[in-house]
């Protein structure tokens, strides 16, 4: 009851334009060492107003945040909330002040529950002592229709069970459950397949007319063109732009922006010399994840997997490069059966998996670029044992400046930026000379300018003959890039769609199949 | 496939290879602290001791450092993987019995090799434990602690073994070159620790597998043979550290290293390697050996109770794994 009264005494969106700002920062200035992170940037906040930022890795997108998030403190500027002029102790004294930071990188405890993680440090009770399972849980219910509805989470899951996009929606769930004045949401689709991301944003725009101030990072440009008010554009740590959404014609127009000079060309032409089925696989099932997985993939050619969360692509495709156990099935190279029991097996094959998770699964994060770029290839650079140095910085190095590698070598994985991280991980594999390619989300989180650079490199690799097969939730970039798409949906195959026959439609129907009360009959890929 | 490979030798280093001050202090800075505070604490001790400060007194705490040295240094390859050896104290006591047995009835060359296999064997246990049976690293060894423990005490009847042979037991006090024998041996363990650690694909392994085991797995790398082979490495240090405590005692000693787990732990930490594994080096535990054992031999010449020094050591130890939480915790808030 007293909700439901308070968001209705709460302003609409559309009178909040003549207000004071709500949030306002003003010449917010961050040095670290040798890099200007934010030269004087001013920006602000309206009540109910939806306002995206975006700039390339490095622009000063998320030094703003953690300044917005209590996480660090400027070095000179102000920030002031309702009037206010506040200096954050920390992340909890943001809280206190209406400011709720979704952040990218995921803070979830893995052995609480998916309701535990929720109400962590919020926790509903029962006469005001002793923690209530049953009620938490109806909440967590609650709370995670309203989000997403039918995404599969039970709110008394184990939360470490859970993908990488469930976890986000978790993150989520609790921030809504705060009921902060301000949302600070920091990528928030970039885990989520197409469907949770529509879901979401129909969120936000909700969220928004009850009063709810959004500050709105994103790499997805469409997304922000269909749900910002207003959007600002940060380069090198300084503020290039404040505008209306009215006020910009397309995204290129904002890539341009973000960039500072046109953009050539998001996807490079598909490559048109095709070969011999290189790889295929039958009836590969492994139970309670997917069954009957039958595919195949040409020489030169990338293959799409399209699905929502939880189909099953990634399950499949660890299951393949041997990280996880089949129960059945075949996987033929070149028409030969290939045995694999371990990602050795798999590498020695020629297959390379790039995984949807780069920080947990694809590096490690406290050895050096040049090392993480060696990892899989080690024995070419040495004989009996040995390494040689030189020859590892040799290829280690060649192999960075195909990718266009900017950051240092020399430095600690983890000290490097998202796209670059990226490309340490692409170039592990490049280094094995695998000539079956699996990218798992290979495009998830990195900056336009650096995606641009992942499928100029996926043209490449298919170009020289390898076969790729690109597992992604991002519908646009599955339609330029690749020569047929699969589309999964409850651990199963349920249609094969030609590029001729491309259609948003039609593979999102496909995606969505287990998901239907009538379930057609799934479709078979090796049948022929 | 091979094209994007084939200009490799054309490519002019990239900019990251120069020298950069910052860079160099996250990389190295806990590399450098303790070498500073070895050397004060090395002038605090000269400063306050007329004895600590000659060739006598340093020769002293080389051959004392020697054992926990040559301990240290296998320890650290269990810790890198993000594991623990704490056997390596009943180790030293097994490998003692068995080296004077052994060298007792066929001689030195027979016992040092019995030495090794013995410590190599507790090892490979040790590795398939922790890696066939999923036991974890600190479960597995400190049970392994107490069955090499038992096996050295009913080997041995709980007493001494006598009549190793005279050549041997000279080894320990012996001169080369003005340096001790057993500092010579030590700096040939850590000589192999480093030159394994920096140059061959099994130390490069064991930093991925303690960085990042899932990394590793899915990078193709054999975790389980990474692991084992980290732990035989391990055991075997440990039997050099006992060939040279039993060439001291000139018996085989049922009794001998006890406190050898808490030290060698200590002189990895204070040296540098996470506890968390796949960061760290060899030099670092050389430092940290020292620390350990200049602490020691100074408190003794200014005559601090023995049981003191065992609360010093204890609250250095504590204070290293409080300073490398604290910079995990950096290190993980400035990544992404």
């Amino acid at each position: 009851m007293s909700a439901a009264f308070r968001s209705a005494a709460t302003p609409a969106s559309a009178s909040d334009r003549d207000q004071p700002p709500f949030v306002v920062l003003n010449n917010l200035q961050k040095d670290y060492p040798g890099v200007r992170a934010l030269g004087g940037v001013s920006m602000d906040l309206r009540r109910g107003e939806v306002h995206a930022l975006v700039g390339e890795n490095g622009a000063g997108k998320s030094t703003l945040i953690r300044v917005l998030s209590g996480d660090v403190r400027p070095d000179g500027g102000t920030l002031s909330v309702g009037g206010e002029t506040v200096v954050f102790a920390g992340p909890m004294d943001a809280r206190k002040h209406g400011i709720v930071t979704i952040f990218q990188e995921l803070m979830i405890v893995p052995e609480l529950s998916v309701a535990e993680n929720i109400f962590l440090g919020n926790e509903p009770e029962s006469f005001g002592l002793f923690y209530s399972r049953r009620r938490a849980e109806r909440m967590a219910a609650d709370i995670l229709e309203t989000l997403v509805k039918g995404i599969g989470i039970r709110p008394s899951q184990r939360a470490g069970s859970l993908s990488t996009a469930q976890k986000q929606l978790i993150e989520i769930a609790r921030a809504l459950v705060l009921r902060a004045p301000v949302l600070v949401m920091d990528e928030p689709t970039a885990a989520l397949s197409e469907n949770e991301a529509v879901a979401l944003r129909r969120l936000i725009v909700r969220l928004r007319s009850e009063g709810t101030s959004i500050l709105y990072v994103s790499h997805r440009l469409d997304e922000i063109m269909e749900i910002a008010d207003r959007v600002t554009v940060l380069r090198g740590g300084e503020r290039i732009a404040t505008s209306d959404i009215e006020a910009i014609t397309n995204t290129s127009e904002l890539l341009g922006l973000m960039i500072g000079r046109p953009i050539a060309q998001l996807f490079p032409p598909r490559n048109e010399d095709l070969g011999e089925v290189v790889f295929s696989v039958s009836s590969l099932t492994r139970q309670g994840a997917f069954e009957n997985i039958s595919f195949n993939v040409r020489a030169g050619e990338v293959v799409g997997f399209a699905g929502l969360v939880g189909a099953g692509r990634t399950e499949v495709m660890r299951a393949i490069f041997g990280a996880d156990v089949l129960d059945s099935g075949e996987i033929r190279k070149s028409g030969r059966v290939i045995t694999i029991h371990s990602p050795r097996d798999a590498i020695a094959s020629g297959i390379a998996y790039l995984p949807e998770d780069r920080k947990d699964h694809g590096l490690v994060l406290s050895m050096s670029g040049v090392e993480n770029l060696v990892m899989a290839s080690l024995e070419r650079s040495g004989f009996a044992g040995l390494v040689s140095w030189k020859a590892v910085g040799r290829s280690a190095r060649s192999v960075a400046e195909k990718l266009h590698f900017t950051g240092q070598l020399d430095a600690m994985a983890g000290t490097a930026s998202g796209g670059n991280q990226q490309k340490l991980v692409i170039g592990k594999w490049v280094l094995t000379q695998a000539d079956i390619l699996i990218f798992d989300e290979p495009t998830r989180g990195i900056d336009v300018g650096a995606k641009a650079e992942v499928y100029r490199l996926i043209h490449r690799l298919a170009s020289e003959g390898a076969a790729v097969i690109l597992v992604s939730s991002e519908l646009p970039e599955l339609m330029n890039v690749c020569h047929r798409i699969y589309a999964m949906s409850g651990g199963r195959i349920w249609d094969e769609i030609p590029q001729e026959e491309f259609d948003e439609q039609r593979i999102l129907a496909g995606a969505f199949v287990a998901h239907m009360a009538a379930k057609p009959t799934a479709f078979h890929a090796g049948a022929a | 496939m091979v094209g994007i490979l084939e200009s490799a030798d054309k490519i002019a280093p990239v900019k990251g290879d120069r020298f950069k001050p910052v860079a160099f202090f996250q990389r190295y800075g806990r590399e450098i602290g303790l070498p500073v505070i070895v050397v004060a604490l090395t002038a605090l001790f000269a400063a306050n001791s007329e004895v600590f400060f000659s060739l006598a007194n340093f020769r002293n705490i080389g051959v004392s450092a020697a054992a926990l040295a040559a301990v240290s240094f296998g320890q650290a390859f269990a810790i890198l993987t993000a594991g623990l050896d704490l056997s390596v104290g009943s180790t030293v006591a097994l490998v003692s019995i068995v080296g004077a047995i052994v060298m007792r009835d066929y001689g030195v060359p027979a016992g040092m090799i019995a030495s090794l296999a013995t410590g190599a064997g507790v090892g490979l246990v040790n590795g398939i434990v922790i890696t066939r049976f999923k036991v974890f690293p600190f479960i597995a060894t400190l049970a392994m602690m107490s069955i090499v423990s038992g096996l050295a005490l009913s080997l041995s009847g709980g007493v001494a073994v006598t009549g190793v042979p005279a050549s041997f037991a000279d080894l320990a006090y012996e001169l080369v070159l003005g340096v001790p024998v057993p500092v010579i041996i030590a700096l040939m363990v850590l000589l192999v620790a480093f030159l394994v650690l920096q140059y061959t694909l099994l130390g490069r392994r064991i930093y991925a597998v303690g960085g990042n085991e899932e990394a590793a797995r899915l990078s193709g790398i054999q975790i389980g043979a990474v692991k084992v082979a980290a732990y035989v490495f391990s055991g075997m240090c440990a039997a050099v550290g006992s060939i040279i405590l039993t060439a001291r005692v000139a018996s085989g000693q049922p009794s001998l290293g006890t406190t050898l787990p808490l030290e060698s732990v200590a002189a990895v930490v204070l040296g540098g390697i996470s506890l968390f594994g796949g960061r760290g080096s060899v030099i670092g535990v050389a430092f940290g050996v020292l620390f350990v054992s200049i602490l020691s031999n100074g408190l003794n010449l200014l005559n601090v109770p023995s049981y003191t020094q065992m609360m010093v050591i204890g609250g250095a130890l504590i204070l290293a794994v409080a300073l490398d939480q604290a910079f995990m915790g950096s290190r993980v808030s400035r990544s992404g």
